[in-house]
């Protein structure tokens, strides 16, 4: 036996081991069983009853949400029968208060710790393959997904799709597999959708794939779950999962417009890209104050000494360059550096035909 | 019975020694010689940076934050040469004769005993014990002051960086200052008492393991007061973020190291104390299962221990020396990082609840009055543990972005490590059971530590299932996760230690009643605390942020309040151990009518612990068999302290 040292029936090594316990009848263990399914009952309706997790958005979700199950029941069956076997023994053996007497010298046994030994590890390998087949499943994107692009940086996300449009708020399709390409430009982040149940660390100089197909209409948020410095708690945005035939159209929509006179595409760059949420631009309507109004660009390149363009494409792409009186550096994310020219020259365009005279 | 023979003892006494006179005073070891050799030491450091840099041309020779990263080190060296943690070995280094020990470092013979150099391995255990507690209440108010903070969504009490450095300390603190060494404390004491020696192996290592800890500790907590203010990156310190933080970060970067090396020094005395010095016929297996335990966290700690020390040194050099180990705009591997960190760090939870479960086994069996059930088995999940527990480091690292195929084998060997731990549980189950339960704080702990470190373990099936911890890793279910183990877990195994060691170690009785209600305050504001953190996670709150989505708010109001209730709990434990410890009523000798040896001696026990060394001739957990004794006395005279030999 692998533990031989264990059985030691001639009392060598550890005398007075017992080989079988003293069970003088078997009430104590229908008491226990009783206190269990007293307890695992309790512990099912807490569970079965609590908003414990979000409703699956995700076809991911759904099969975690069922390794979750899985995992609770067996939980709550380990839990309920402990702590019966703990409250059972407080209450009948507790010390009498004129006893100072020993317990029965019960030194083990073998039959019962290889019980112990061999259960638990047929639980958890079970668990694992079921883990293991959802996690095969949750990375499979299918022949024909949706590639977004996913770029994190200090404190915000942008979202890049195929034609090269680029977004700050993540929209996707109904019932089709997305396979996100995650990556970060200074520091670690992490993607997550509590609604998705899918997770994703966003690394510096790598990308990884992360695949979720949505379920539900709706907008759910997308959180930063890596400590990434100051901004880590509002690093935040929103992922919106629309009807296929509606995102097809928004998709075509947006790749005209992006192909459309400068003027137009970087209207509509200024607004996928979330800038109202911190700047003011009287001619987009824009009340965002978290950052220097825009309308006060053209004194700002006046001051830096520079045309007024080529001050705004300096003031996106190395933000921290020349940093408006009043406010802190390091705020505004370089990720609308990773625009693709054309639509940040579309935005510079707009950007400077839409000031030109404001201040 | 034995009784400590004062008379005995005087032999072992040094001479009453002159002091020091004149200049003499400078010289000789102590808080004035620490007046002079901190700035020597500090200089010496600045001068060597500076011929460097001039020599080397590089300019500015001055530069503050590579000052404090270099004083980081010769500061703490000037003040342990000061206090004389190197008086013995730099006499030998530079040929001077080294001093007949004449003892006169060992023993406390008043308060001030435990503020010196000291090498007598019950002064240091004590030592130990107090310095970590310091720290656990520091840590704890930092976790007050960031509860305030979250009781409400929004930003009212502390700014984000200051939010992020007190989590930050708080973790490090919790961990390097008290869990860890916490261990190393209550093993420090009882260890050789348990197996009949006389102090550890090497007592001048042991005084320099303790004395390198406050060093860690007083860096990580003063890092507050650099500009920047502490360190911001969790008690992980992630790069590349770890690389571009003010300059507290390297508080953190350098106090590891000290707490480190202290761990690792202590690890090697343990180990060669236990496998060298135990008494005559005290086998590996006669060990009390608390020896076992330290045992195998000893060897955790020797091979884990130096992966954290490289982690951070390298950070540090990223930070310094502009080394890119981890910046990947300069080709470094971030993720590498976390490898070798967690390296170390899942051992590490090991390392902090190994040593509780040792505690718990001799609590439960006393407390119960029957043998340990499968003692064995007991010592060999230990060790299944100890191995295990090398091959499951990444799985905290499974939304990373290591190797994919390497997270289902990491999966399953997580999932194994559940066995060893259900064995201990199930065995400590059977232990008590049919038992004659005497109802003592110690013991209230330990079943309250079984209670909430099996929910931590349910937790941690959850969190070893990968396609699940995708999902719930970095939220708040993580957070609870960690304080069911290391809370509800491994402080429970402390407290428990403390109450059922405090009248070994300080010959006084604590007070049996407010010990029961510290239990129970700690124990339902515990799980007000933790609990909903597994609800609000699942939901969606991610972990270390000092802002959260308002529909939590009142969760975390709830939370908040627990928090202080929790807080408050310790309060009772202070006053019990302070007031007890100066007015308690005398404790006998054996007032928990034990069968280990540390038992057999007088409360506190003689300066050089046993008269006469035991010869063991039994097992330590013969509760209840007839005339079963652990061991007896050279002289022959048979030890009956307890009525359970007897019987």
């Amino acid at each position: 036996m692998w533990f031989a040292g264990a059985t030691d029936p001639a009392g060598v090594c550890s005398p007075g081991r017992v080989t079988s316990l003293p069970v003088r009848n078997n009430k104590p263990f229908v008491h226990v069983a009783m206190i269990a399914i007293a307890l695992g009952a309790l512990a099912g309706i807490v569970a079965y009853f609590g908003d414990w997790l979000p409703a699956p958005a995700s076809r991911e979700a759904g099969r975690i949400w069922f390794i979750f199950w899985i995992s609770t029941i067996v939980s709550i069956v380990i839990f309920a029968i402990v702590i019966a076997a703990i409250l059972y023994s407080v209450v009948k053996f507790r010390k009498q208060p004129d006893d100072d007497t020993d317990g029965p010298p019960i030194h083990g046994h073998t039959r019962l710790e290889i019980i112990w030994t061999v259960i638990p590890t047929i639980i958890v390998l079970l668990l694992s393959v079921a883990s293991a087949i959802v996690l095969h499943k949750d990375s499979n994107a299918g022949t024909n997904p949706l590639k977004v692009e996913v770029i994190a940086q200090q404190y915000a996300w942008a979202f890049k799709y195929p034609s090269g449009l680029q977004t700050g708020v993540l929209r996707v399709p109904l019932k089709r597999h997305v396979e996100l390409h995650i990556t970060a430009l200074d520091v670690l982040h992490s993607f997550w959708v509590p609604d998705f149940a899918q997770k994703q660390d966003a690394v510096p100089g790598q990308t990884f794939r992360l695949v979720i197909t949505p379920t539900r209409l709706g907008t759910y948020p997308v959180i930063c779950t890596e400590l990434c410095g100051l901004g880590h708690s509002v690093m935040r945005t929103a992922a919106v999962v629309m009807p296929a035939a509606e995102f097809d159209t928004w998709l075509a929509d947006q790749d005209a417009k992006l192909a459309g006179p400068p003027g137009e595409a970087g209207k509509t760059v200024f607004a996928n890209n979330g800038c109202a949420a911190c700047h003011t631009l009287k001619a987009a309507g824009a009340k965002g104050a978290v950052g220097p109004s825009l309308d006060k660009l053209p004194a700002a390149a006046a001051a830096a000494g520079l045309p007024l363009a080529d001050y705004i494409r300096e003031s996106i792409v190395e933000p921290n360059k020349v940093i408006a009186k009043g406010y802190p550096a390091n705020v505004m994310p370089a990720t609308f550096g990773q625009l693709p020219k054309a639509q940040l020259d579309g935005l510079v365009v707009y950007l400077a035909a839409s000031v030109k005279g404001g201040s | 019975m034995v009784v400590a023979d004062a008379q005995h003892h005087d032999v072992h006494q040094a001479p009453q020694h002159q002091g020091p006179s004149g200049l003499g005073w400078l010289m000789a070891p102590g808080y004035l010689r620490v007046l002079w050799t901190v700035p020597m030491m500090f200089g010496v450091g600045v001068g060597i940076m500076a011929l460097i840099r001039w020599l080397e041309g590089w300019g500015p020779i001055w530069q503050g934050s590579i000052v404090t990263t270099l004083s980081l080190i010769t500061i703490p060296l000037g003040f342990l040469g000061g206090i004389g943690a190197f008086d013995f070995w730099l006499r030998y280094a530079i040929g001077r004769p080294t001093e007949v020990d004449d003892h006169r470092s060992h023993g406390a013979k008043d308060w001030r005993g435990y503020f010196k150099v000291n090498t007598d391995h019950k002064v240091i255990g004590v030592q130990y014990v107090g310095t970590t507690v310091v720290f656990f209440l520091i840590g704890g108010l930092m976790a007050m002051i960031f509860r305030a903070e979250l009781a409400q969504p929004g930003t009212q009490l502390v700014d984000t960086q200051t939010f992020n450095g007190l989590i930050s300390v708080h973790a490090a603190l919790m961990i390097f200052l008290f869990i860890v060494p916490v261990f190393a404390g209550l093993g420090n004491y009882v260890i050789p008492l348990m197996i009949g020696a006389p102090d550890m192996a090497f007592p001048k290592l042991n005084a320099l393991s303790f004395w390198l800890l406050p060093m860690g500790g007083i860096m990580m907590t003063a890092s507050f007061l650099v500009p920047g203010g502490a360190f911001a990156t969790g008690w992980t310190s992630y790069p590349p973020l770890a690389d571009h933080q003010p300059l507290g970060q390297v508080f953190f970067n350098m106090g590891v190291q000290w707490a480190g090396a202290s761990s690792i020094m202590t690890a090697l005395n343990f180990l060669v104390t236990i496998i060298t010095m135990r008494a005559p016929g005290m086998t590996f297996w006669r060990m009390p299962l608390l020896v076992w335990a330290n045992f195998t966290t000893s060897l955790l700690v020797v091979f884990a221990t130096p992966f954290i020390a490289g982690a951070q040194f390298f950070v540090a050099f990223d930070r310094v020396m502009h080394t890119h180990f981890f910046d990947p705009a300069h080709g470094g591997y971030p993720i590498g990082y976390q490898h070798i960190f967690w390296f170390y760090s899942h051992p590490a939870v090991y390392i902090m609840i190994l040593p509780g479960f040792g505690i718990i086994s001799e609590i439960l069996s006393v407390m119960s009055r029957k043998p340990i059930f499968g003692y064995r088995l007991m010592a060999m999940s230990l060790m299944g543990i100890l191995v295990l527990g090398f091959s499951v480091w990444a799985h905290h690292m499974f939304v990373a972005g290591m190797a994919g195929w390497l997270r289902v084998p990491i999966m399953i060997s997580t999932m194994l490590i559940a066995v060893p731990t259900g064995i201990k549980v199930f065995s400590w189950l059977a232990t008590i059971w049919e038992g004659k339960i005497h109802f003592t704080t110690p013991m209230l702990f330990a079943l309250g530590f079984l209670s909430m470190f099996l929910i931590g373990g349910l937790s941690g099936i959850y969190l070893g299932s990968v396609a699940l911890d995708i999902h719930a890793s970095d939220t708040y279910f993580i957070v609870a996760h960690i304080h069911y183990v290391l809370f509800g877990g491994s402080v429970f195994t402390i407290f428990a230690g403390i109450y059922y060691w405090f009248p070994k170690m300080t010959g006084r009785m604590y007070n049996e009643r407010l010990g029961k209600l510290h239990f129970w305050l700690t124990f339902l504001a515990f799980n007000a605390t933790f609990f909903p953190m597994h609800w609000i996670g699942l939901h969606g709150m991610p972990r270390r942020v000092a802002d959260y989505a308002p529909e939590y708010g009142t969760w975390n109001l709830l939370i908040s309040i627990a928090s202080f209730a929790l807080g408050a709990s310790t309060l009772v434990f202070l006053y019990n151990m302070i007031n007890s410890w100066i007015r308690g009523p005398k404790a006998g000798a054996n007032p928990w009518n034990a069968l280990t040896l540390e038992w057999l001696v007088s409360s506190p026990p003689p300066l050089f612990n046993f008269d006469e060394i035991p010869t063991v001739v039994g097992h330590p957990y013969e509760y209840g068999v007839k005339g079963a004794r652990h061991a007896v006395l050279n002289g022959g005279a048979v030890h009956a302290p307890d009525e359970v030999a007897v019987h």
